[in-house]
């Protein structure tokens, strides 16, 4: 099984753990990753504001790159997959707009025809990998580990852009938490908004998103979160602190990528995984 | 004709009798082909008359039937009891009243801070025609003009993005997104005037910019309005008009200057370039503990390779700026920028 993979700007930089846990046990189930040297930022859902051309010219050049190498585009970062489903999906359905596209990427040799899928990490192991073969790759099954899965916006919303899990009721990520033996709780924050997006303008907004979210979870008993994205990932770990101020609530609670729970159970150290990078001890 | 015991619970309040809100319990037997609101108007009838909702139209156009069916907003005169039944049929159906909203008494909840946020906005069209000759001659609205605002004009207030929101959730002084709806659809109908007034009141302090794009507006739309695409339209439209001088602007630039100067975000002095200097120096002690902990990006971030060809993107896109290069894309059409001049 082999992708481009598209790294994204924060897993190279604030969340380098959750690629370094990806690179660790890719190779145990035979994917490869052919990383996109190339390609740009996809702007965040910020750059259509300024500019849709250049939204669209950009991410029709990170497409086409994926498209030269043959492969379907892999990502682990949920704002990443929507903005790239999005440039996709208009491209796609516009003839005029593939055109002039094609016609600013033309000078590099690439061209956007629409042969390369954009998926999520999650998605790669639900689908194409398979939960089953997963599951007999455990090697140290996470018995007794209550996970609370928090699927955040961009994996979810919307779902006619994304089109796999319903958005009101997902379930990928609880049948990857039990195929690697782990246990969930339930609570009510799972495909709501972790705030990350307004972090910088709306502070004391955003983290009011984020300390519900948390506080739900704590008071669920879950012993982690799990998320799929890195910028859930940030609001849920490195802003905990700031977002539990003032709630009661009894302990903090540690956030996991997907990635590193994988590794942990694949018998990859926390050491090895990068756990010791994130704010909240896990 | 298939039918079926099903369990409804149902949220119950009296803010003048009850200390605290409640639920009941009601099964009743359901034909195949019932909607919510008809099990809801069963209920009323045959078991409990005090039960309080709002209905009217029963054909999913009024808007005054939403509640949260299995804790989302719905109609519940669009919505069929079949639908939402599980494998095992014991599940009950829970049907509340709408979030973000006070309520008045079970289902009811008071929509006047909808409805005000609405006539603050400017939630109407103001025309070119003097107040005089109104009525006495025609401003017509052509069938591409009308396009623009086809999916739009949909809303029917019923107010279940407000409910489904979540900026809404912790703000209720969030402008919302039925009112930021209405501002792009207004703020593109050729007959308006109002454009620069209504963005100026829209991007004002819990306006446009506190958006978190969570798509929930869109998803839970009962008329299927890509509700985010219009505050989208917004966001460009208050680039396209100059108003750019608020942190969420700033911020959306950020991510422009980046990509052609590198080709990746420059996360280190994104906080500096949004907040400016005093707004981000109070983001320094989590700075430091993040950098403590090696979450912290390079200080000088490193360009990707060939960032020529993505610069030479950008200077043919800016040369083009005028002739519409890529033009419209999103799912709701927008009318040419050349409509929406700047705003002094």
């Amino acid at each position: 099984m082999k992708y481009a993979y598209f790294l994204s700007c924060i897993n190279e930089s604030m969340t380098k753990e959750v690629d370094r846990a990806l690179n660790l046990w890719k190779k145990d189930l035979g994917i490869e990753l052919v990383n996109l040297e190339r390609g740009t930022c996809c702007g965040g859902s910020n750059l259509d504001y300024v500019s849709p051309d250049h939204f669209l010219a950009v991410n029709g050049r990170n497409l086409a790159l994926a498209e030269q190498l043959g492969l379907d585009l892999v990502t682990s970062c949920s704002t990443c997959l929507l903005t790239l489903r999005r440039a996709r999906h208009l491209l796609d359905t516009s003839a005029e707009k593939r055109e002039l596209v094609n016609a600013l990427l033309a000078d590099e040799g690439l061209r956007y025809g629409g042969t390369s899928d954009v998926k999520h990490l999650l998605w790669v192991l639900t689908e194409d990998y398979g939960l089953e073969r997963l599951a007999a790759k455990v090697t140290t099954p996470l018995r007794g580990v209550r996970f609370a899965p928090f699927y955040g916006c961009h994996i979810l919303r919307p779902s006619a852009l994304l089109g796999r899990d319903d958005p009101a009721a997902p379930s990928s990520l609880e049948r990857l938490v039990e195929a690697l033996g782990a246990s969930l709780v339930e609570y009510g924050s799972r495909n709501k908004c972790c705030g990350f997006h307004t972090l910088l303008v709306a502070e004391r907004q955003s983290l009011a998103m984020t300390g519900n979210a948390l506080e739900e979870a704590v008071r669920a008993g879950a012993d982690y979160i799990v998320t799929p994205c890195p910028l859930c990932h940030t609001a849920l770990d490195a802003y905990q602190d700031k977002a539990l101020d003032g709630r009661d609530v009894s302990r903090n609670i540690p956030v996991l990528h997907l990635s590193q729970m994988i590794g942990l159970a694949l018998g990859y150290s926390g050491k090895e995984l990068g756990l010791d990078r994130h704010m909240i001890a896990a | 004709m298939e039918r079926r015991e099903v369990s409804f619970r149902i949220y119950r309040y009296n803010p003048q009798a009850d200390r605290t809100p409640f639920y009941d319990n009601f099964r009743i037997a359901v034909e195949k082909g019932i909607t919510i609101l008809r099990a809801l108007n069963h209920i009323k009838e045959h078991l409990e008359p005090r039960l309080t909702f709002r209905a009217f139209c029963q054909a999913g156009i009024c808007g005054s039937c939403a509640v949260r069916i299995n804790g989302v907003a719905r109609l519940a005169c669009t919505t069929q009891v079949w639908d939402l039944l599980t494998g095992s049929g014991d599940d009950p159906i829970l049907i509340e009243p709408l979030g973000n909203l006070e309520v008045i008494r079970d289902l009811v909840v008071d929509i006047d801070p909808i409805m005000e946020k609405l006539k603050r906005n400017y939630s109407w069209v103001r025309p070119a025609i003097p107040e005089e000759e109104m009525g006495r001659r025609e401003h017509l609205v052509s069938d591409e003009e009308f396009e623009t605002i086809n999916a739009a004009s949909d809303c029917i207030l019923c107010g279940s993005c407000y409910s489904e929101c979540s900026m809404m959730g912790v703000n209720r002084s969030y402008i919302s997104p039925p009112v930021l709806l209405k501002a792009f659809r207004m703020n593109n109908d050729t007959r308006d005037t109002l454009g620069c007034q209504r963005l100026r009141e829209a991007t004002a302090d819990n306006g446009l910019w506190d958006c978190t794009h969570c798509h929930r507006c869109t998803e839970h739309c009962t008329k299927k309005i890509p509700i985010m695409d219009g505050i989208h339209r917004l966001r460009e439209e208050a680039f396209a008009r100059g108003m750019t001088h608020s942190e969420g602007a700033r911020h959306a630039r950020a991510f422009y200057d980046d990509i052609r100067d590198l080709g990746r975000l420059k996360e280190v002095t994104l906080p500096l370039r949004t907040k400016g200097v005093l707004g981000s120096l109070k983001m320094v002690p989590l700075a430091v503990r993040m950098g403590l902990k090696g979450r912290r990006p390079p200080l000088l971030a490193k360009r990707i390779p060939e960032i020529g060809r993505v610069r030479e993107i950008y200077r043919r896109l800016e040369a083009n700026r005028c002739g519409e290069a890529v033009g419209a894309i999103h799912e709701l059409p927008q009318r040419p920028a050349s409509r929406g001049g700047r705003c002094l």
